[in-house]
């Protein structure tokens, strides 16, 4: 992959209901590899009975709500029923959740030429919510949209080949030589340029869920592009609202692996401030709050609601990035000083606990995780270590996100903690909506702060390769912002990201992902990995929370029921 | 006796013959001004009670360290997450404790919602945590006066620089008249075309991020000064369009046009003759500005573009208790009535000063 892919890669919150990955991934791969037959792991629970009018739903903020160009989670949880790709991540919750089913294509793909060949056919009679027929040539319209809007999903696509001139001028981009289609026959081959380890994931990222051929390379927002999914969404009212319905072209069970969905219509406001969002489900104006509940409520809103609150793990790290560009933290004991003297207990605490310590970058729902134990809560080793640095004294400024309350104590505590162990130490809050691109940018010398990251997709390159491979270092719009740059781990990053399918997920890849966690995090204290977090459903009185699903794109709407 | 309209702008000192009569007859002959004023003061019960108040609110503030370090036990910024204290013998977490249960299968068996800061002890915990803790474990009382220095040096040096700023310019334009008027009243006009907050916000955003390094000055993003400079900035038309009137006003009679006679250079005018009688204005409008630059600078550090954290100031605090309004409203309760207590004295100190100065003057910010 070159440098500036990963520029396109913004930081986004993202949430899965945390899953041991490698069986299913296993199986996916093995049925890629094998033969065209049909996945039998794709059919979803039945929803047959329980569908219902409207749903009311209150949602956080998002940035767009066009596949091409969203990179957030609100609005990726939507599309999961919207956009489908040629394959998707299941619409299960638990282990299954990071199983890849055949989607718009009728069969997982073929797989061929040692791993770098990926050949789908779609299934018949697919057709947009707009009235127009789903063709295999809208696939790669829909990947040169991207690369025209400088989606930030491009990086991913950098492993295809003919890719590079529309890398190298991304708005430029008028075809890629490594996609084949045939609308006849309804195929589309990708060929890769080397064997890619998690390639599958990247197809069933809302990047690649095909639009129309000729919609246009621009934001769409109202109305968002025709949908493909069983519901689309009428009308999106930026920071306000959206209206999302059963998309009338959409013929029942034409996709098995998506559920038929159970409300007809689903009207969302859209708001960030947590204390109004459940104030809505609790008066019974919302039948769902999607936003996180504010967590010094947590204790009385769980006694009074019991099970229609409702926790679930994330495969995602909470970390403090440490930038070994600069002064003191180009020194290895600056950095162990920060891992020993933070009590991740004390962060959990100031989530309002929800979150569990964690000192791996891999979250624990991962086959490649094995728990690291090294850094006990030591102030006094923290000071030691400050000294033996000879940076005692030097002034460091943390960078936290000032206008949410959680990242802000967070922030406010590193400072606290780094002035304790011998630091100078201040702090600069951002507003959480420029925050990652004024950190991401070399100019800002960001020291040390708050970051986070959820998945993408559950596999190890999602972590290692966006945020702590050094050749995918960028001047501005960085997820690398420790500016990790170590050779060997970069060598091996590259080693394990292009396995052919058949070793993506062997015993000894898992291994050597784990290693690499270790690696980085105890030998070479690359970062500051403090938890893991919980994130939470709101249910009003009206819904049966039984039927809450969580996927790897968040909780299923469309598999709702009443009580 | 002749009557004359009682505007600020024709406010002045030599009053003392008209308002014998309101002093019940007592003499005045001989008093200065400043004496009589004073005389009136000391009646006013109520505008040296909160004159005390205030007084006291400063004081207070004044020895936060001390409370600090012989009360609290907790620095200004100290934090005590994990800490605990005694209150009835029993030891109490400073923020409760949470957590979660993981089941075998990874799936969240049970969260105990934590992060709760414990509330007010009012002494029962040995003078630690008298207003509770926030959720990092740091005394709000201990903050609260630490972000009243704050609040208090910020406003009363910017309504302190802005009174010096406005006395220039309003004596500038005021005297000379013509195009510096113009050119200084065009000035006022740019800034009054701006709402004070949103100005405030603009600027004080824009020098937060990088701070100020012009003009020989370098001042980082947390620095004070960015917000003392931008308050005393905004509030300049406010105070200096009010003098200068009433500078036009003086420039046009008797003692000024002798004192040109007499070859008294523009500056020993300005500054011997026009000054000393705008001087009752400036010190009644310094005490009702420095409430609004109070109250300003509340305003911007709420919204994140006043004084940056880690340093407190009031308004800052309230932002910070604002989200924890249900379960711990007392994180945005306390620093918000010693808003109110500074400003509340403040204002009635004020309006008493100016009955005292001329109880028919009208002296008041306009917004």
């Amino acid at each position: 992959m070159s440098g500036w892919e990963v520029l396109m890669r913004s930081r986004k919150r993202w949430t899965l209901l945390g899953a041991a990955a490698v069986v299913a991934a296993l199986a996916l791969v093995a049925a890629g590899c094998g033969s065209s037959k049909k996945s039998s792991s794709g059919s979803t629970q039945s929803t047959s009975g329980k569908t219902f009018s409207t749903l009311h739903v209150v949602w956080g903020d998002t940035d767009y709500m066009d596949p091409g160009l969203s990179y957030r989670l609100e609005s990726w949880q939507l599309f999961q029923n919207i956009y489908e790709g040629l394959v998707s991540q299941k619409h299960a919750g638990g282990a299954a959740s990071a199983d890849v089913v055949p989607t718009l294509a009728s069969a997982m793909p073929v797989v061929s030429a040692g791993g770098k060949n990926y050949k789908f056919t779609l299934r018949k009679g697919l057709m947009y919510s707009n009235g127009k027929p789903l063709k295999a040539s809208d696939f790669p319209a829909t990947i040169v949209r991207d690369f025209k809007m400088n989606s930030p999903g491009i990086g991913f696509y950098s492993n295809i080949e003919g890719v590079d001139a529309c890398e190298k001028n991304p708005t430029s981009c008028k075809s890629i030589s490594g996609i084949v289609t045939d609308d006849a026959a309804g195929t589309v081959e990708v060929k890769l340029k080397e064997p890619q380890s998690d390639f599958l994931y990247v197809m069933s990222l809302p990047f690649s869920a095909p639009v129309p051929a000729g919609t246009p390379a621009k934001p769409l927002t109202n109305p968002p592009p025709a949908a493909n999914g069983p519901y689309y969404m009428v009308s999106y009212q930026p920071h306000k609202s959206f209206l999302i319905k059963r998309n009338p072209h959409y013929k029942k069970d034409s996709i098995p692996t998506v559920p038929q969905g159970n409300p007809d219509v689903v009207v969302g406001t859209i708001t960030d401030d947590l204390a109004a969002s459940a104030q809505k489900v609790i008066s019974g104006s919302a039948d769902y709050d999607e936003n996180l509940l504010p967590t010094d409520r947590l204790t009385q809103i769980q006694k009074k609601y019991g099970d229609h609150v409702k926790f679930f793990t994330t495969p995602s790290t909470y970390y403090f990035f440490m930038n070994q560009r600069t002064p003191p933290f180009d020194k290895l004991q600056a950095r162990q000083a920060v891992n020993y003297a933070i009590d991740r207990d004390q962060l959990v605490k100031i989530r309002g606990g929800l979150g569990r310590t964690t000192q791996n970058f891999l979250p624990p729902t991962y086959p490649q995780y094995k728990k690291i134990t090294h850094y006990t809560h030591d102030v006094n080793k923290a000071k030691q270590l400050v000294q033996q640095s000879g940076t005692k004294g030097m002034k460091v400024t943390v960078y936290t996100i000032g206008d949410t309350e959680i990242d802000k104590a967070t922030g406010e505590y590193l400072q606290g903690v780094l002035k304790s162990i011998g630091w100078n130490a201040g702090i600069r809050e951002l507003a959480g909506g420029t925050y990652f691109t004024i950190v991401g940018n070399q100019a800002t010398k960001a020291q040390i702060g708050f970051t986070d990251w959820f998945q993408d997709y559950p596999y190890p390159t999602d972590w290692f390769g966006v945020l702590e491979d050094g050749t995918k270092i960028t001047q501005i719009h960085n997820n690398n912002n420790s500016n990790v740059n170590i050779p060997a781990v970069n060598k091996e990053i590259a080693r394990l990201s292009h396995l052919p399918p058949d070793q993506a997920n062997a015993k000894s890849t898992n291994d050597a992902w784990a290693k690499l966690d270790s690696d980085l995090m105890v030998k070479y204290s690359s970062e500051v990995p403090y938890l893991n977090g919980l994130l939470t459903d709101f249910f009003s009185s009206r819904m049966d929370p039984s039927c809450d699903v969580n996927t790897n794109f968040y909780s299923d709407f469309s598999q709702y029921c009443l009580k | 006796m002749a009557t004359r309209e009682t505007t600020g702008a024709e406010f002045t000192l030599d009053t003392a013959a008209e308002l014998a009569a309101e002093e019940g007859g007592r003499g005045i002959e001989g008093r200065s001004p400043w004496f009589l004023a004073w005389r009136r003061l000391r009646r006013n019960w109520v505008g040296l009670g909160f004159l005390a108040v205030f007084v006291l609110i400063v004081v207070a503030c004044l020895c936060a360290p001390l409370y600090a370090k012989h009360v609290s036990g907790l620095g200004v910024n100290e934090i005590n997450p994990g800490g605990t204290i005694t209150v009835d013998g029993k030891e109490v977490p400073v923020v409760s404790k949470g957590g979660i249960v993981i089941g075998p299968n990874g799936e969240v068996q049970t969260v105990h919602a934590g992060g709760v800061p414990i509330g007010p002890q009012w002494g029962k915990a040995g003078g630690q945590y008298v207003l509770g803790a926030d959720s990092l474990g740091r005394d709000i009382a201990t903050r609260i006066l630490y972000g009243g220095r704050n609040s208090l040096q910020v406003g009363i040096i910017s309504a302190l620089i802005c009174s010096v700023l406005s006395i220039f310019l309003a004596l500038l334009a005021g005297y000379y008249g013509g195009i510096p008027d113009w050119i200084i009243s065009r000035f006022f006009d740019l800034i009054w075309a701006f709402p004070v907050i949103l100005l405030g916000i603009a600027l004080g955003t824009a020098l937060s991020v990088n701070g100020f390094h012009h003009f020989g000055l370098n001042l980082s993003g947390s620095s004070l000064w960015i917000p003392t400079l931008v308050i005393s900035y905004v509030y300049i038309p406010y105070l200096a369009r009010p003098l200068r009137g009433q500078i036009l006003s003086l420039r046009q009679t008797e003692f000024v046009d002798a004192a040109t006679a007499q070859g008294a250079s523009p500056l020993r005018i300005m500054f011997s003759e026009l000054l000393p009688n705008i001087a009752s204005t400036v010190l009644v409008l310094f005490t009702l500005i420095v409430a609004n630059t109070i109250l300003t600078e509340a305003a911007l550090s709420f919204l994140g573009a006043g004084v940056q954290p880690p340093n407190p100031s009031w308004g800052t605090l309230i932002a910070a208790g604002q989200n924890t309004i249900v379960t711990a409203p007392w994180l945005g309760i306390a620093p918000g009535v010693a808003i109110v207590l500074t400003v509340l004295s403040l204002n009635i100190f004020g309006d008493a000063l100016r009955d005292a100065l001329d109880p028919r003057a009208k002296v008041r910010i306009e917004h």
